[in-house]
Parts: structure tokens; C-alpha cells; sequence
């Protein structure tokens, strides 16, 4: 039998299996891809052809000032946001993974902000409860202080996202609590035996057991807070405002896009964006040797 | 062995679902081939507006569905500031539709870059029959030489306020002939009026160029742009204009920039104006009739923006617009429908004023008897103003930058970011930069 014969006779029938997905992601994702790398070394507005300038939309970012204020909104939202996320999913995780009673609602019940993930109506029941009279003033109200209009302030709007992401830790903690079903009882059976906490159990036999589903959110933590763009275009109207405090890279790089006729421009700024996400992922993933443990 | 039954099963589909959508294309394929008149075609048709207006347009459209039963209306709607994004998406994608509402502000952006029809010959040949439209209106719908929209209604921007709102505070309304000072001495006494409990009006400084920003420049001598597509007005004016709105935000005439920020882009019931936080509001006049419905008691007026003593008029007409995209394969159906709309009867009394009265005049005298007070004076006040107005150049390419350029440094001051001078000095500079001076 040649090669190929042996090849297609092993494998045939994986790839014709394959087909719908090999498709999909030559069509929606591959050309796609190819088409914006080759944009963002021109001048497109979309309507007339694209003109070749080479590197000058790479080179422009760095004298944006609006290009650089989406980086800091971004990078704030991301080193605030991801890891004040896990923490809180590990914790909620944690307490629920000690066998309360009605475990099934409250997985539930926590899950649900997920589920709605980015949707718009989320973003703009938040605009509700932070705004001037929203739902956090009138609790501030009752303890004697006086509100803000957080969402309409620069000092604050961005942080309100941040909860907001915060707020929707369902996913993570789902994956959080399946890892921490993995754990052998027999682990803390001895560690109280020996005379250890509560607290120490937890830093001595969960987190490092854990340590590989806590590895998998984070990466999928980072990449997701990179690519927030919902909860900002609805919180801000579209504007990032205000002013442009919560401008995040994707509602910038949108507004160029879409808004300013600068497709070239924006294809530019994506994919800077795919090559930041990959340098902080592999950062994620060169540190991972030294931190995290897989049993066995 | 019912494992990879149902794998089977899921595996026809996910093949059926592709050929599904691979035999959809070819069903639109087909149509553009379009020629037959026997044939049945379809044509898509886009417009931005409140619930009211799709209401409207929808019944427009069954009548002219009825009218012509070989043409097909695919309707799409939303909200203004959703709707200049998705035809972006939409005309770059290919996909645009054949009928698209258009407006001045950005109409050139499009017709510059080629996407608009040019509809010169199918005027003139009377396939599209505009006969009765006044020089003006037809004018106001040409970039260049090109008309490359036709108008649905003219309207013009003033400022409105509610009888029973003066009435209670104590203050006498404005008059129609006045000056920027009388505007902010207004605005004061309104607001030593109303106290804690709200405005005079809303921030005016920054948000759109037009039609405030552009009045006041033009009444200055001068423009947004001009005609070559530059920078049209001077430092001074822009600096005038913001250390104006500044002054009376430091008074609390005006809101705070973190309330004004709240208010933004809420609907029309919840905004500062319907719910009486301010007395006055700067406004299209057709949409008038829409805060008398919402607030029940008081008559909605109108007066002209503010001018300068013995400065030139600021007014130049303004409207909403049909335009045909260059790449609809059916420009004669959609030339068709855009003459139904803006001229058939029925449509015409079922569309009375709801983006100014129409344009033509037939079409208007006949929208004239059938209008409530509120609309009425909407026509009056309209057609009094449009006698005022003189051309305007078009809008630039980058104009969508520009006015971003615009409300962030007005945001800028209004947050306490910048100085007045130190956001004069930056929007000249990065609008310059933008226009390439």
C-alpha cells in the first residue's frame, strides 16, 4: 500500500469527520485572519481598494494618545480584574465544595451572572445600580454617605466594569469546584490528624492539588479580560467615556474601524492584540513549571 | 451501536446545515439577475428611529408592498447610533441595503467614497419624479453636481420648551429673535428659578458639531468647513463657545459633567427635558409633537437658536434622506419605492411629519390638513426658519473623527481635565492634522 493510501485508510475517516469544522475555520477564522494581517500594512476605508504603506499603522499607535490610553484602561482591567475574579471564584468555591446543604442552587444561582457573560442586558441593568440614583447609592444612603454617579465619573467607571467582571466568576468557580471534587478526602483526613487547620489544609493540600485548574483559568481569564468589549460599548454608549476612562483596546480599535473608516488601522491594532494575548499567555505558560502540580 | 448512530445522526445535520446555507446564497444569487419585471424581486430598506417611526415605515411599506406585488420590502431598524455603524459594516461587507435612510452630516463620507448611486439621469429621465420638489430641497440632497439623496422630510433645529413647566417656575418664555446673551441670561433666570430640583438646559458645549457649534460659527461669518474640505472657523469662535457653556456649568446653570454623562443617550421619556430636570432643550422641530404626547399638560413651543446681534443667520436646511446604495442590483425598484414614500398619498398622510414635513409640495399641502397642533406649529415654525437658511458645505471625509475630537475635549473641560485654551489649542491642531492641513 503507498503512503497515501495508508495515511488516507488510518485517518480518512477522522477528516471527513473534520470537514464541517475544517470549513468553518478556513472561511470564519483562516482568510479572515490573512485578510486583516495583509490590511493592517494599508490604507482601507473599506469602500476603495487598499493602498500598501507598510509599516505606517504600526508606527502610528505609539504617537496615539487614544491608543495609548485603551492599553492602560486594558491593562488595568486585566491585572485588576482576572486575578481578583479567581480569587473570589476559588473562595466561593471552596465554601460550597464543604457539602452545604441545596449545593445545586446555590451552583446554580452563582452561575447565572455567567451564563448572561457579556450580554447587553447585564451592562445596562449596571448602569442602573451605579448610576446616581442606582441601587449602590441608596445603600450608601442608608449608612449616611453620599454617592457618586459612578458610572459617569473617570475615577470610577472603570473600576464598575471591574466588579462587573468580577461579579460573573460562575464559570471559573464551576471549574474550580470539579477540581476540588478531584481532591483526596484521605489528604485532609490525614492533615487533621496531624493537627493541621483549616486554613493551612487549604494552602498545603488544596491550592497545590488544585494548582492546574486554577493554570487553565487564568489562561482562559487573561485571554477573555483582553477581549472585553461588550459591557464598556454598552456601559459608555459606545464612547469609552467618560473620558475615555473605559476605553478598552477592542472599542477603540471598533471605533476605528467602524466608526472612522480606518480598517487598516484597526487591523493593525488587532493584531497587536493577538500578539500581546500570545506573549501573556506564554508567559502564563513558561511560569507554569515552577508553580503548578500535577499529581501523579 | 447507538453511540454512532446518534454521532451519525448529528454529522447529517451539521451537512444539511451547511448545504442549507450554501443553497441560501444561491437563492440571492439568483435574484440579483433581476430584469423581468414579472419576476419577484425583493429590496431592503433601512431606517434609524423610535418605535413610533418603525410603526409608521412598516405600514408605508405594506402599502407599497400592495401597490407593486412583484417587490418585495425587507425592512431593518434601529436606533440613530446603531445605525451609522451597521451601514459602515453593512456597505464595506457588501451587503448594504438597496434603500438607505441617509443624513447630511454624513452623507459625503459615503457619496466621496463612491458607495451612493448617483441619481442625476433617473431625475431627469422623471423615472424618479421630483417635479414639484423646491430648488432648495432638491439642492440639499447633491454633493457636487450629484444628487445623491432625495429628501423624505426637511426639518430645522431650535429650541423647545414647555408652557406649563415657564408657567410654574415663574418665568416668561423666550422670544424667537434672540441673542446668545439673552439665551444665558435666560438660562440664569430659569435657573434661580428651578433651585436644587434641575437646570436650565442641557450641556451644550460639546456632544454634535451641528447643529448647535455650526449655527454659532456660521453666525460668525464663518463654518465647520469649507467648501475644499478644511477647517472653517477660527480659534476665537471655539474658544468663545466653550468659555460660554463653562461659565454657566461653574454657576450650575448647567449640569456637572458627571450628571450630563448619566443622561447621555437615555430615551426619550427618561431625558433631562421630559422629565422637567431642564426647561429648555435644543431640538429638531419635528419632533416636538413627541414631548407634548409624553408630557401631557403644556403646549410644546419652539423658538430659533440664539443668533449674534446683527451677525449673519446660522440656518441651513436640514433633513432626512433616501439614498440608493451603488451596489443594489435593483436601483429601478428602488427608485420605485423612494418615490412611493416621498410622493404617494396615503404614504404621505401616514408620514405627515415624522422626520419634517415632506419635501415636495404636493405631498406637503396634503400632509398640512391632517396634522395635530403640536405638528402644526412644527410646519409653521419650519417653514418660517427655512426662509432663513443659506447653503452649507458638505461635511469632510474623517467628519466622524472630527466630532469625536469635538465632544472629548468638551469633555475634557466639562470634567476639569482641560483648560478652555488648552482644548481650543488641541482640537485645532488633531482637526487639522485629520483634514490633512
Amino acid at each position: 500500500m503507498g503512503k497515501f493510501k495508508l495515511f488516507w485508510k488510518n485517518n480518512g475517516i477522522g477528516y471527513l469527520f473534520l470537514t464541517p469544522w475544517l470549513i468553518g475555520i478556513l472561511t470564519l477564522t483562516a482568510i479572515p485572519m490573512g485578510a486583516s494581517l495583509y490590511f493592517s500594512f494599508t490604507s482601507y476605508d473599506m469602500f476603495n481598494a487598499p493602498t500598501w504603506v507598510g509599516l505606517d499603522n504600526y508606527l502610528s499607535l505609539f504617537s496615539d494618545a487614544k491608543w495609548l490610553q485603551s492599553v492602560k484602561v486594558t491593562l488595568i482591567y486585566v491585572l485588576l480584574g482576572v486575578p481578583f475574579q479567581l480569587a473570589f471564584a476559588l473562595f466561593i468555591a471552596v465554601i460550597l465544595n464543604k457539602g452545604i446543604g441545596g449545593l445545586r442552587v446555590y451552583r446554580a444561582v452563582y452561575y447565572v451572572p455567567s451564563l448572561f457573560g457579556g450580554s447587553v442586558a447585564i451592562a445596562i441593568l449596571w448602569r442602573q445600580i451605579f448610576g446616581g440614583n442606582g441601587l449602590v447609592n441608596n445603600i450608601l444612603g442608608k449608612f449616611g454617605f453620599e454617592g457618586i454617579n459612578w458610572i459617569s465619573t473617570p475615577d470610577t467607571a472603570l473600576y464598575t466594569l471591574i466588579i462587573l467582571m468580577i461579579w460573573q466568576f460562575g464559570a471559573s468557580m464551576v471549574i474550580f469546584l470539579a477540581g476540588l471534587k478531584q481532591v483526596p478526602v484521605e489528604l485532609y483526613e490525614s492533615a487533621k490528624i496531624d493537627g493541621a487547620g483549616s486554613l493551612k489544609q487549604f494552602f498545603q493540600i488544596t491550592l497545590p492539588l488544585i494548582t492546574p485548574v486554577v493554570f487553565f483559568n487564568l489562561v482562559m481569564g487573561i485571554i477573555g479580560a483582553f477581549q472585553a468589549f461588550t459591557p464598556a460599548y454598552i456601559v459608555s454608549g459606545g464612547t469609552g467615556g467618560p473620558l475615555n476612562s473605559t476605553l478598552f483596546y477592542t472599542l477603540y480599535l471598533y471605533q476605528k474601524g467602524f466608526t472612522q473608516f480606518a480598517m487598516g488601522y484597526a487591523s493593525a491594532m488587532a493584531w497587536i492584540l493577538l500578539i500581546v494575548i500570545a506573549f501573556a499567555t506564554a508567559i502564563v505558560f513558561a511560569t507554569s513549571k515552577k508553580w503548578v502540580y500535577y499529581q501523579g | 451501536m447507538k453511540r454512532s448512530l446518534l454521532l451519525f445522526t448529528m454529522i447529517t445535520l451539521a451537512f444539511l446545515l451547511l448545504l442549507g446555507c450554501s443553497s441560501n446564497e444561491d437563492d440571492s444569487n439568483n435574484e440579483s439577475s433581476d430584469g423581468g419585471s414579472e419576476e419577484q424581486i425583493e429590496i431592503s430598506f433601512s431606517w434609524w428611529g423610535d418605535t413610533g417611526r418603525h410603526e409608521k415605515y412598516n405600514e408605508i411599506i405594506d402599502l407599497f408592498e400592495e401597490a407593486h406585488p412583484t417587490i418585495k420590502v425587507d425592512r431593518q431598524f434601529g436606533g440613530w447610533g446603531d445605525y451609522w455603524d451597521r451601514l459602515t459594516t453593512q456597505v464595506s461587507g457588501g451587503n448594504a441595503p438597496d434603500v438607505v435612510s441617509m443624513h447630511q452630516f454624513y452623507v459625503s463620507d459615503y457619496a466621496r467614497r463612491g458607495a451612493l448611486h448617483v441619481l442625476n439621469d433617473k431625475v431627469e429621465s422623471g423615472e424618479l419624479d421630483l417635479s414639484d420638489y423646491p430648488e432648495a430641497a432638491l439642492d440639499s440632497g447633491k454633493v457636487g453636481d450629484d444628487i445623491v439623496m432625495v429628501a423624505k422630510g426637511i426639518t430645522m433645529p431650535g429650541f423647545v420648551y414647555n408652557t406649563a413647566v415657564f408657567d410654574e417656575l415663574g418665568v416668561d418664555y423666550p422670544q424667537s429673535d434672540w441673542t446668545w446673551d439673552d439665551f444665558v441670561d435666560k438660562a440664569y433666570e430659569i435657573k434661580e428659578a428651578i433651585g436644587e430640583d434641575g437646570w436650565a438646559i442641557e450641556d451644550g458645549s460639546g456632544g454634535q458639531l451641528q447643529p448647535l457649534f455650526r449655527y454659532f460659527a456660521r453666525q460668525h461669518g464663518q463654518d465647520l468647513f469649507t467648501e475644499e474640505g478644511k477647517l472653517g472657523f477660527e480659534e476665537q469662535v471655539l474658544t468663545d463657545w466653550w468659555t460660554m457653556w463653562d461659565q454657566m456649568r461653574q454657576d450650575g446653570v448647567i449640569p456637572d459633567a458627571a450628571t450630563s454623562n448619566e443622561y447621555d443617550g437615555l430615551p426619550l421619556e427618561a431625558n433631562m427635558f421630559a422629565t422637567k430636570k431642564v426647561a429648555l432643550l435644543g431640538l429638531p422641530a419635528n419632533q416636538m409633537y413627541l414631548y407634548e404626547e409624553q408630557m401631557a399638560e403644556g403646549e410644546i413651543n419652539i423658538v430659533r437658536d440664539p443668533h449674534i446681534d446683527g451677525g449673519p443667520n446660522g440656518e441651513y436646511i436640514e433633513g432626512a434622506y433616501l439614498s440608493i446604495t451603488e451596489a443594489s442590483p435593483h436601483k429601478e425598484a428602488a427608485a420605485e419605492f423612494i418615490e412611493f414614500f416621498v410622493s404617494n398619498e396615503e404614504a404621505v398622510k401616514i408620514f405627515k411629519t415624522e422626520q419634517g414635513p415632506p419635501a415636495g409640495t404636493e405631498a406637503s399641502n396634503t400632509v398640512i390638513e391632517e396634522l395635530t397642533p403640536p405638528e402644526k406649529r412644527a410646519v409653521e415654525y419650519i417653514q418660517t426658519t427655512v426662509d432663513l437658511s443659506e447653503p452649507a458645505p458638505y461635511a469632510p471625509e474623517g467628519v466622524n473623527e472630527l466630532e469625536t475630537l469635538f465632544s472629548d475635549n468638551a469633555e475634557a473641560i466639562a470634567f476639569g481635565q482641560k483648560s478652555v485654551e488648552q482644548a481650543v489649542a488641541d482640537f485645532m491642531n488633531e482637526a487639522k492634522s485629520i483634514l490633512g492641513e
